[in-house]
């Protein structure tokens, strides 16, 4: 009985009436001629189509074979980095992507310099710019830190200007510029009226308030134990801090700056003269498995943030005994911060600036549903384990929600919606940046150890870094005091908070 | 010439059992005293033109100075390639000498060539190590891509000129150069005329390399090490203009309005050539289109085939050959100290290095064709020889060697002069190696002011 169905669906088959070639021939014998039109198999196409598959290979084929195609015989890696580079920059957050923007962009001929970047996590999952709160101010004691925030608020205001790529959307940071508000106790009100002269004189718009006039402005605060209020009334607030990286590092690479994926596990020096290493080469794994690329360098830039001690240290710099300018290691290593997204729907309110209290505890607002991100800085002595990322939540219950809600009654009641952590490239020596260059090590430039700050003054430090390799000092800002020599000299820059 | 012949061919035997500490030295040392041998060559007492005579190899006022030039530059290319192949493995090293050698006895062969097929035989022949040194020991990944450019930009064009080389024999019974100067001129229909004269010229223009054909020259020179782009520079790049020299004797009677559209180009691509270079970023590749420009003058003056061109071509092309391959040496002995050869990465170098400093200016000055150098005594003749040609040719020529000169000047401010970028501070100072490579480059073009008629070629 099956036999004369084959037959009798074979001689269907044979015109071509209702079934083409690739149809599936097990089905239709079972079920004889077919109801449907079309057969469900989604292995192969469905007609033949010789314009749309063969004449594309075709077309593709010959555009190979021009001259300047991409195709090779060879089955190279297409994800390996370039053999050589001008400038490798170690770390692909918001600051090494900033550098590969400002070189290329005061490049003054195109492909002037041949810039890669060196990211081991694509996915961002460590890196401490995509964890931040995202929040940028000018209420710093440092006269080069507030000049670094300041000009980065400027670039980011007018950030299509810099970072607009032709056809493409447009950059939207979301910068609130809610201000940032730091309350002081009695005890602590000097420094911050020093510290608001500084501002004031450096440009920051900052003012001070008092008690009274803070209870006005904010009656939800309780100002029990505020002496004084200072708060930003421009150019300071928070953005998104994803978007920044991505419009930073989408213009960069439309400007022709290369991105690897790949871990940079050594380097070899090649010149040692007697007062200087120059580090020519270096070693870039991928990162899965153990090919690696040995990438000839005139540059290296260590942009590497929370793990730029270490990456520091694996290239050999801390080789040489401890109390020689050559051993000098980089004091940086990473410190994790806890951050706790509360939903508070009687809370403070769309006016809410970044609220820092005299305690350490902070809080801003988050998007317009009622929600909160808080934090607190740990104690020196109750620093967290930093193996790995895992949040814990007794901190907040210990820590952080009774200062909140001393501070804001409102937050009484509230609920603890989300958490992450995150690392800070925290400078165990002072607390601030390191911009410029290595004096061993000819040409490594350091942008680390920003210590929490780093994302707010990535623009800044960028043009700097850029200005102090494509032009042999700084041009536009002085950062000579945020240098290595600092570190070398022991004279450390602290920065006079009133935490 | 066997006197040349067999002790170049004896080197790469040298080079495989000489004992590892004294290879580099052996081999420095007996191209040395082979190049001391090939200075022989230079002089000529012939009254026909042709000394050093065989039925196969000759030399003749063109061919010598070239010749003598092809002998000196082996030795600099040993001394220049020293330092970046010192940890290579040293099969490699011997590898790399050998190549050298091939290259130069081809090269020797092809310029002292009587017959044309023999010529054409080594011309190809140059293709097959310099290739291998392109791709094996360039630098960047691109070295794929310029060897291909390369090898197929001068293998579509000479092919033809193979046919026509058999055509040649068919017509005339002989392809010897001592014959065929004394053939009045060929009768060729004259639709095949010219693609007769076509094929037999385009293998040299795409070498030489004329502009529109031009576009392997920047890639190979960029790509390859540094005696690759030395000998490229120097010496292969004259194999065209020799090569035309050569053929166009044959083709006389239709060269005048035949290379019309040639010139045109030739005097086009200088100002072209010129101006990009101001626009470079990479200094290597500023050099190579410099060479460019240089070299098409050269071309445009073969081709109006008048005596003072023709002069005017030769003196060009040995004072070029030395200055270009001395050019390339300069940016070398910066990339092996800071691994970069962006301009805006090397600049201010006077500074650091001031004795290369003096190399540096008199390589750009000679570039700029300074008097009383032979590379301004050649540009001279040229210009005068096309201003005969034709009036117009003032404009490109005059304009073409303001340009030189403006990039010459800023290929060496923007290198010596300005800021010290932080990461040249402390770099190796100058070897002696490198003061002795740029020495005997620019020795010889002093020495030539003094006596230009060596290299005046069958004019004098």
């Amino acid at each position: 009985m099956s036999a004369w169905r084959r037959l009798h669906v074979k001689v269907r088959r044979a015109h071509g009436l209702f079934t083409s070639r690739r149809v599936t021939e097990q089905y239709t014998w079972m079920y004889g001629p077919s109801t449907l039109g079309q057969n469900l198999s989604t292995g192969k196409p469905l007609r033949n189509d010789f314009f749309k598959a063969q004449l594309a290979a075709m077309r593709k084929k010959a555009a190979d074979a021009l001259p300047g195609s991409s195709w090779s015989p060879f089955d190279i890696n297409p994800n390996l980095p370039p053999e050589r580079a001008d400038i490798v920059i170690i770390g692909g957050g918001v600051m090494g992507w900033s550098i590969a923007y400002w070189l290329k962009q005061k490049e003054r001929v195109r492909e002037g310099v041949k810039v890669i970047v060196v990211e081991r996590d694509l996915t961002y999952s460590q890196a401490s710019t995509v964890l931040s709160a995202g929040g940028i101010r000018q209420q710093f004691s440092l006269p080069e830190n507030i000049h670094l925030s300041l000009a980065s608020a400027d670039f980011m205001r007018n950030i299509n200007e810099h970072l607009g790529v032709l056809n493409e959307d447009p950059v939207d940071l979301q910068f609130n510029q809610s201000g940032y508000l730091f309350l002081a106790s009695e005890e602590v009100a000097h420094i911050m009226e020093e510290n608001y002269s500084t501002q004031r004189q450096v440009g920051a718009k900052v003012t001070l308030l008092s008690p009274t006039q803070l209870k006005e402005k904010f009656p939800w605060i309780n100002t029990d134990g505020v002496a004084l209020a200072s708060y930003g009334l421009e150019n300071e607030g928070w953005f998104d801090p994803w978007s920044l990286l991505n419009a930073f590092r989408r213009k960069a690479m439309s400007m022709g700056v290369i991105q690897c994926c790949g871990e940079v596990t050594g380097a070899v020096a090649c010149s040692v003269v007697h007062d200087g290493i120059t580090a020519c080469v270096e070693q870039v794994q991928m990162p899965k498995g153990l090919e690696y690329q040995m990438v000839e360098c005139a540059i290296v830039v260590n942009a590497a943030g929370a793990f730029s001690g270490k990456l520091a240290e694996m290239l050999g710099i801390s080789s040489n005994p401890k109390d020689t300018i050559a051993g000098t290691p980089v004091p940086v290593e990473p410190r994790k911060r806890y951050i706790y997204v509360v939903h508070c729907p009687d809370g403070p309110g769309l006016d809410t600036p970044f609220l820092i209290d005299y305690s350490g505890m902070y809080f801003r607002r988050e998007g317009l549903g009622g929600n909160y991100i808080t934090g607190a800085s740990p104690k020196e002595a109750d620093e967290p384990d930093t193996s790995n990322l895992e949040v814990d939540h007794q901190f907040f219950e210990d820590s952080v929600w009774p200062r909140l809600a001393y501070r804001v009654p409102a937050f009484e009641k509230l609920k603890v919606t989300s958490a992450w952590a995150g690392f800070y490239d925290y400078n165990t020596f002072d607390q601030n940046g390191i911009i410029g260059d290595h004096p061993v090590i000819n040409n490594m430039y350091f942008a680390t150890g920003f210590s929490g700050h780093g994302l707010q003054q990535s623009p800044a430090a960028g043009r700097a870094v850029a200005e102090l390799i494509l032009d042999g000092n700084f041009k536009t800002l002085d950062m000579r005091g945020l240098g290595f020599r600092r570190i070398m000299a022991q004279e450390p820059i602290l920065e006079r908070n009133i935490l | 010439m066997l006197k040349i012949l067999i002790p170049t061919l004896l080197l790469i035997p040298t080079s495989w059992l000489a004992k590892a500490k004294w290879l580099w030295p052996t081999t420095l040392l007996h191209s040395f005293i082979m190049t001391l041998f090939s200075l022989a060559w230079l002089k000529n007492t012939s009254e026909t033109n042709w000394s050093t005579l065989n039925p196969y190899i000759a030399t003749d006022p063109l061919s010598s100075p070239l010749l003598t030039l092809t002998c000196w530059l082996l030795p600099l290319m040993i001394l220049a390639s020293q330092d970046h192949l010192a940890q290579d493995p040293l099969v490699r090293q011997r590898i790399y000498i050998t190549l050298l050698v091939t290259l130069q006895l081809s090269l020797i062969m092809a310029f002292a060539a009587t017959e044309l097929t023999m010529f054409y035989v080594m011309f190809e022949t140059t293709l097959i190590p310099t290739l291998i040194l392109i791709t094996r020991w360039g630098n960047q990944m691109e070295r794929l891509n310029a060897g291909t450019y390369f090898l197929f930009y001068t293998l579509a064009t000479s092919l033809p000129l193979l046919i026509t080389l058999l055509a040649l024999q068919n017509k005339t019974g002989t392809l010897s150069l001592l014959i065929i100067q004394l053939l009045g001129p060929i009768p060729i229909s004259p639709s095949v005329n010219i693609i007769w004269w076509t094929t037999s010229l385009l293998a040299f223009l795409v070498k030489m390399p004329l502009y529109g054909v031009h576009l392997w020259l920047p890639k190979a020179h960029v790509e390859a090490p540094i005696a690759g782009s030395m000998s490229l520079a120097a010496v292969l790049l004259k194999l065209g203009g020799y090569g035309m020299m050569r053929m166009m004797l044959i083709l006389s009677p239709l060269a005048k309005e035949l290379c019309y559209p040639f010139i045109i180009l030739a005097l086009w691509g200088v100002l072209m050539t010129s101006s990009i270079c101001l626009r470079q970023t990479d200094l290597k590749s500023l050099i190579a289109y410099s060479s460019v420009s240089h070299m098409v003058l050269v071309a445009a003056a073969i081709l109006i085939q008048t005596p003072w061109g023709l002069t005017g071509a030769l003196i060009l092309m040995i004072a070029h050959g030395l200055t270009s391959s001395a050019l390339f040496c300069l940016p070398n002995t910066n990339y092996e100290r800071t691994h970069s050869r962006t301009m805006i990465l090397t600049r201010g170098s006077q500074m650091i290095l001031p004795l290369m400093a003096t190399w540096w200016l008199i390589t750009c000055l000679a570039n700029l064709a300074l008097p009383p150098l032979p590379n301004l005594m050649g540009e001279l003749i040229i210009i005068s020889a096309l201003l005969g040609w034709s009036t117009w040719t003032i404009i490109f020529t005059g304009a073409g060697a303001l340009i030189t000169r403006t990039y010459s000047l800023y290929m060496y401010l923007m290198t010596q002069r300005g800021p010290v970028p932080n990461h040249m501070i402390s770099m190796n100072p100058s070897t002696s190696r490198e003061h002795l490579l740029l020495t005997l480059h620019l020795l010889p073009l002093l020495l030539l002011v003094f006596k230009p008629t060596t290299i005046w070629g069958s004019a004098y």
